[in-house]
């Protein structure tokens, strides 16, 4: 290959760089330095790599280097010209709340740009078909197309309305349903708009509950070097991983010579030369649940996609030039794919290895069994009026997070590993990967930077071992990042079910006892696989009351790509079945489907009495003196103003759902009731650690995994709110092993509610201390009496001191003092949020096709710490939602190979496609909470397929009883 | 997969032919979209077509002609190019690939699923391309069938009424299934995606007949045809309207 030089007008100066011929422009921006070109994908569907070309938004993932010489390329730190200022158009998503994890928001700024230089004034569907070409996993697309219209309103001049949180009046007392009012006239204010209910028993407060701007928000619109890619180390090795062509095989052999004498490679590295060491990969904590069924390279391969062998190598190319130098001899085995097959007799045996204990029944595939009862079900089912039994099944989907997996490891200079890694758990990375790499964890540090999303697929030691491994063997850095393929097929993705309710009715409606059985699919390896089929347990008999519950489950292994967290963890799959289960009873018994669930779900004071039986931490035998108890519920208000927004009185009305214009066309409404949970109790722990500058500003330290949630922001409003100073008085930083105080990670919907309340405990130590110091200074006796508000230490007098001053007294002047708290916490209590989610769709009854043409979910997620982020959560989640039920979905071949593991084959949705979304945060004041404050994260992925099934009963009476809901799953139903 | 290991950008068609002609293996044209992926064990050279002039689109009146290197964002937007037309165009693909693919890419690719194509075998395209032979012209179906060369452009009518009807997982998926209708004073074309390897004229009068769809995950042969009838129908219903 002959090197080319290159010339370019980049970003305004002309620029002659060299590069290879099969160098990408993304390639050789990002070589130079312009790390907002970020990689989503080889095939340019992510729009991660947007650039402007010629001022033309492209993706430089699918432009050569050498097609871009003689032209312009703009990227967008050619807008960064002035520190601390920014673009309008930067400003705007920095107002708006548009960037959650900001990996595709240079992309979305640069597209912007081009568009509104074309268009001072673009339309909504101009601005929605500029973002079709950029993917984004985490916002719904709300929220960047708000802030495009304001940055081009700014751009021609014009000054729009501040963006802000629209307050509704509640609708209801908060205990009690009121009946829907057609004629209550719909809520007018933009869609991007958090809608918030406010309560009554909630106090005024200054930071929590605003509209703050997120802490990490300035260096994501700006591109700036924030994720795992972002760095440069010298003499850094790249790594690619051989991965098993076959579903299930055993290696005979394995020749490197080959690999090992190409020129450029450093290290190959497999079963024959790494330490068998039993491992789970899952990032839960400690002790891992079992079985450790994983070694970093086995002498057998359980999946299409399961690694073989992995290369270092000074260039990429030369490592993939290495891999297919590899021979591996395999022994195939016969393969099996689905659950309830995995399962008979003669199946065959996927963990037939002597060294993995705790699997079950290892002969039939069996890797738990569990069961769970409360009173007695089948005396309740003999004695019943009415029973039913419905059997569900649930798919395999991919958290998809636009940055992949992604992992350097080094040695520094005491000889310590250090590991930079996308991840949700970085602890548990720590301490998972001491005993695979055979060193210490007090030599091991693991860094979190920024994360392009993770969704649950993070939440696992993925890939961190062998970047770890290479880099032992070569003692030189070596990174290694999945391709979108990669991702696909050896990633974590969502558990597939078969899921049977049956459910006995007393004839007033009334629930006397549900059986759940439920077979979980957890594919080759156990990783999750005992914690998310008890989370579906618990939500899938917590949501309603009824004195006699069974859950019945076995999780069995198979051979299709591995499953793991994904968010939701169980309860999407639990809440498709039930709520589909309940809508169906409810039609056969003739009772209206919501007040069917109204007389049954659980309210304040209901015991959820199953839950300390389901758990990571195993079941409870035994009978507890006291169970947990509903605290808080808004489920009302949400149902009020839910079925206000979605106008619920027209699924009633035959001229809306059969319209006479349009005679193939049938148009349906839904609803389904969602109930999720808070953190772990007991076991979910996060810790904090604030200390006072000179200037009266504050460091914070967690071990919370901002993922782009925003939690790095909620939790520094809960401090910022304890201290009494702005947010920005408060510099986040999370989350490093070494510098950051211990925290379990983000999942489980845990880091609002159990890190701030680490991070508020830790600010009210800091408090302490300076109130005590404030006395002294103002001649105060009583430190309790001083209060902290506007940077200042108040006495009761009026008398002030700002927080400067004590800073400057205690660090330097007067019996020095460092003013720093630290605290952790872990809770008893789960409190659960709850959610009203409506949908409504078209059916064309001819094809199947079900378009879903509007979503509202009306949210008690307790205090919205900061609505913005809040509601950006359930905006982002309803749309991962809608694609598990409408869309998205894994298709095996017979082999077992994934024949759609890319962006559009495996269809996510865009920007240019999207229903209408409207979201409703009811604020209810749970006392165990920050503030009041219980989870959101989660809860947008419970209702959304049920939903969309139970509005396809209402537009067509066909009942499904699997997802997706493509259209021909949906045409064979109805003509079935 | 393929990997380039050389870049060639000719600025004559002569010069593009000859490189096209030289020893070995063939180097493979660019014509802009995501089918180059450098990655893989296949060596390959590759032809940059973009200093040819091959991207300009013409009214002759009657008919549009489509440069080649016109990218699918610049059909989309040409006024001059049939509404039909400018909406596969837009439909083909986002917004950051649209602009970097082109209609010689679309054409050369032959994708069964090709909105586009289809949308211009429905409104008669023509291919103009030239090869060792010299330059030549047949009909999009043709060469879809057998055509290999230099695609230089395509020619569609401009005049007529047209309907598309899709069906896919969500309102911008690839259709499972799409149908074109075309109707002018030649008589009424119909075209569908989704039924075979490349995108086919079918005879109005009975879409399906004949046809042999594959199956995939999105659709089974059976869905396939039903649903094909059933667009077809409702093209032909509204451009016969």
């Amino acid at each position: 290959m002959s090197r080319i030089d290159i010339t370019l007008e980049l970003n305004g100066s002309t620029t002659t760089m060299g590069c290879e011929p099969h160098e990408s422009l993304r390639s050789v921006l990002r070589r130079s330095g312009l790390v907002s070109v970020r990689f989503g994908s080889g095939t340019g569907e992510t729009g991660s790599a947007g650039v402007l070309l010629d001022g033309v938004l492209v993706s430089a993932d699918v432009v050569l280097a050498a097609q871009a010489h003689g032209h312009a390329v703009t990227t967008v730190e050619s807008l960064n010209v002035t520190t601390g200022d920014m673009h309008p158009i930067q400003w705007a998503f920095v107002a708006t709340g548009a960037m959650q994890s900001g990996f595709n928001a240079p992309a979305m700024v640069l597209g912007a740009l081009a568009l509104i230089e074309r268009n001072p004034d673009p339309s909504e569907d101009e601005i929605r078909d500029m973002l079709s070409g950029i993917l984004d996993r985490e916002t719904g697309y709300v929220k960047p197309v708000e802030a495009i219209k304001r940055a081009a309103a700014v751009m021609r001049g014009e000054t729009p309305e501040p963006f802000g949180v629209e307050i509704l009046d509640a609708m209801t007392d908060g205990r009690n349903g009121i009946p829907h009012d057609p004629s209550s006239p719909v809520i007018d204010v933009p869609r991007s708009y958090p809608r918030l209910v406010p309560s009554r028993d909630v106090p005024t407060m200054n930071v929590v509950g605003k509209p703050e701007v997120k802490v990490d928000a300035v260096k994501l619109a700006k591109g700036n070097p924030a994720f795992t890619d972002d760095i440069e180390i010298r003499d850094m090795l790249y790594a690619k991983v051989l991965r098993s062509p076959h579903a299930h095989a055993r290696i005979i052999s394995i020749d490197d010579a080959a690999a090992r004498a190409l020129p450029g490679v450093r290290a190959v590295i497999h079963h024959e030369n790494i330490e068998r060491v039993k491992y789970a990969s899952g990032g839960q904590s400690y002790p891992n649940p079992r079985p450790h069924d994983q070694v970093s390279f086995d002498n057998k391969v359980r999946h299409v996609g399961d690694r073989v062998a992995a290369v270092a190598a000074d260039t990429i190319e030369i490592a993939e030039d290495a891999i297919g130098l590899i021979q591996v001899e395999y022994e195939v085995l016969p393969a099996i794919f689905d659950e309830n097959l995995a399962m008979v007799d003669g199946a065959p045996v996927i963990h037939d290895e002597d060294d993995t204990s705790d699997i079950t029944d290892q002969q039939r595939n069996i890797v738990h069994k569990i069961l769970a009862e409360r009173g007695d079900v089948s005396a309740a089912f003999s004695k019943a009026p009415k029973t039913y039994e419905q059997t569900f099944r649930v798919h395999q989907v991919q958290p998809a997070p636009i940055e992949p997996h992604i992992s350097i490891a080094w040695l520094d200079s005491d000889e310590r590993m250090v590991i930079r890694t996308a991840t949700q758990v970085p602890f548990h990375t720590r301490r998972m990967i001491a005993p695979l790499l055979g060193m210490p964890i007090k030599d091991i540090r693991v860094i979190k930077p920024r994360i392009g999303g993770g969704f649950g697929a993070k939440q696992e030691m993925l890939i961190e071992d062998i970047a770890a491994h290479l880099a032992i063997a070569t003692r030189q850095p070596v990174r290694l990042e999945l391709t979108r393929e990669e991702e696909f097929v050896s990633s974590r993705t969502r558990h597939p079910h078969t899921i049977t309710f049956s459910t006995a009715v007393d004839h007033d409606g009334t629930l006397l006892a549900q059986n759940m059985r439920l077979i979980g699919n957890t594919g080759p390896y156990g990783t999750h696989g005992y914690t998310v089929q008890t989370v579906a347990g618990l939500r899938g008999l917590t949501s309603y009351n009824a004195k006699n519950k069974r859950f019945d489950c076995d999780v069995v292994y198979t051979n299709i790509p591995v499953p793991g967290a994904y968010r939701g963890y169980g309860a999407p799959q639990a809440l498709f079945a039930l709520e589909s289960h309940m809508e169906d009873i409810a039609d056969d018994l003739g009772i209206d489907a919501i007040e069917f669930r109204r007389k049954n779900w659980v309210k304040v004071g209901d015991e959820l009495d199953i839950a300390p039986h389901l758990g990571e931490q195993g079941v409870a035998e035994e009978e507890l003196d006291e169970y947990p108890k509903v605290s808080s519920n808004g489920i009302e208000e949400c149902m009020a103003q839910g079925q206000r927004a979605i106008q619920w009185h027209r699924r009633d009305d035959p001229g809306w759902t059969a319209p006479a214009e349009r005679p193939h066309i049938r148009r349906g409404i839904g609803f389904a009731f969602c109930m999720h949970g808070t953190a772990i109790p007991f076991l979910d722990m996060g810790g904090c650690s604030i200390k006072i500058n000179d200037d009266g500003s504050f460091n914070m330290l967690v071990g919370a995994t901002d993922l782009g949630t925003g939690a790095d922001t909620v939790l520094g409003q809960i401090a910022a709110e304890v201290l009494g100073v702005p947010l920005d008085d408060i510099k986040v930083y999370s989350s490093d092993t070494d510098m950051t105080p211990f925290d379990t990670g983000a999942y489980a919907s845990s880091t609002t509610y159990i890190s701030g309340t680490a991070a508020m405990k830790a600010a009210q130590a800091v408090r302490e201390q300076i109130k005590e110091r404030a006395a002294k200074m103002l001649g105060i006796e009583e430190p309790c009496t001083i209060e902290l508000k506007d940077k200042r230490a108040y006495a009761p007098d009026g008398n002030s001191v700002s927080l400067e001053d004590i800073a400057l007294d205690s660090l330097h002047l007067d019996e020095q003092h460092q003013i720093m708290g630290t605290a952790s916490f872990v809770s008893p209590d789960c409190p659960p949020p709850f959610a009203a989610q409506f949908a409504e769709i078209e059916v064309d009854i001819d094809t199947g096709q079900i378009t879903v043409t509007k979503l509202v979910m009306a949210v008690d997620c307790g205090v919205a710490i900061n609505p913005v982020t809040a509601s950006g959560q359930v905006e982002g989640g309803m749309i991962q939602a809608l694609g598990y039920g409408h869309c998205e979905e894994y298709a095996l071949d017979e082999t077992g190979k994934m024949v759609n593991a890319s962006f559009g084959p495996y269809k996510i949705y865009r920007a240019d496609e999207m229903p209408e979304t409207e979201v409703y945060l009811i604020q209810t004041m749970e006392d165990s909470g920050p503030f009041g404050a219980k989870a959101i994260a989660e809860i947008p992925k419970d209702g959304v397929a049920p939903a969309i099934r139970n509005a396809l009963v209402n537009a067509t009476g066909t009942r499904m009883h699997a997802i997706p809901f493509t259209p021909e799953r949906v045409w064979a139903a109805m003509n079935s | 997969m393929s990997r380039t290991i050389a870049y060639h950008r000719p600025f004559t068609l002569e010069e593009a032919v000859g490189l096209l002609e030289s020893e070995g293996e063939a180097p493979r044209v660019l014509l802009g979209g995501g089918t180059i992926v450098n990655t893989g064990a296949v060596r390959q050279e590759v032809i940059d077509l973009q200093a040819l002039g091959l991207n300009g689109i013409n009214d002759e009146g009657g008919s549009v002609i489509i440069g080649a290197m016109a990218t699918l964002q610049a059909v989309a937007d040409d006024a001059a190019v049939p509404e039909a037309v400018r909406e596969a165009a837009k439909a083909e693909l986002p917004s950051t690939l649209r602009t970097v693919s082109t209609v010689g890419g679309t054409v050369g690719a032959r994708s069964g699923e090709s909105r586009l194509l289809a949308t211009l075998l429905a409104f008669g395209g023509e291919v103009s391309c030239v090869g060792s032979a010299g330059p030549d012209q047949m009909p999009l179906a043709t060469w879809l069938e057998s055509g290999s060369g230099i695609i230089t452009s395509i020619t569609v009518e401009s005049g007529g009424v047209a309907a598309t009807a899709v069906t896919g997982r969500t309102p911008a998926d690839v259709p499972i299934v799409a149908a074109v209708a075309h109707s002018s004073v030649d008589g009424v074309s119909l075209a569908l995606t989704g039924v075979a390897t490349t995108p086919v004229l079918v005879d109005p009068t009975s879409p399906t007949e004949g046809l042999t769809p594959f199956a995939d995950f999105r659709g089974s042969i059976e869905y396939r045809l039903s649903v094909a009838a059933t667009l077809s129908a409702r093209v032909l219903a509204e451009v016969q309207a």
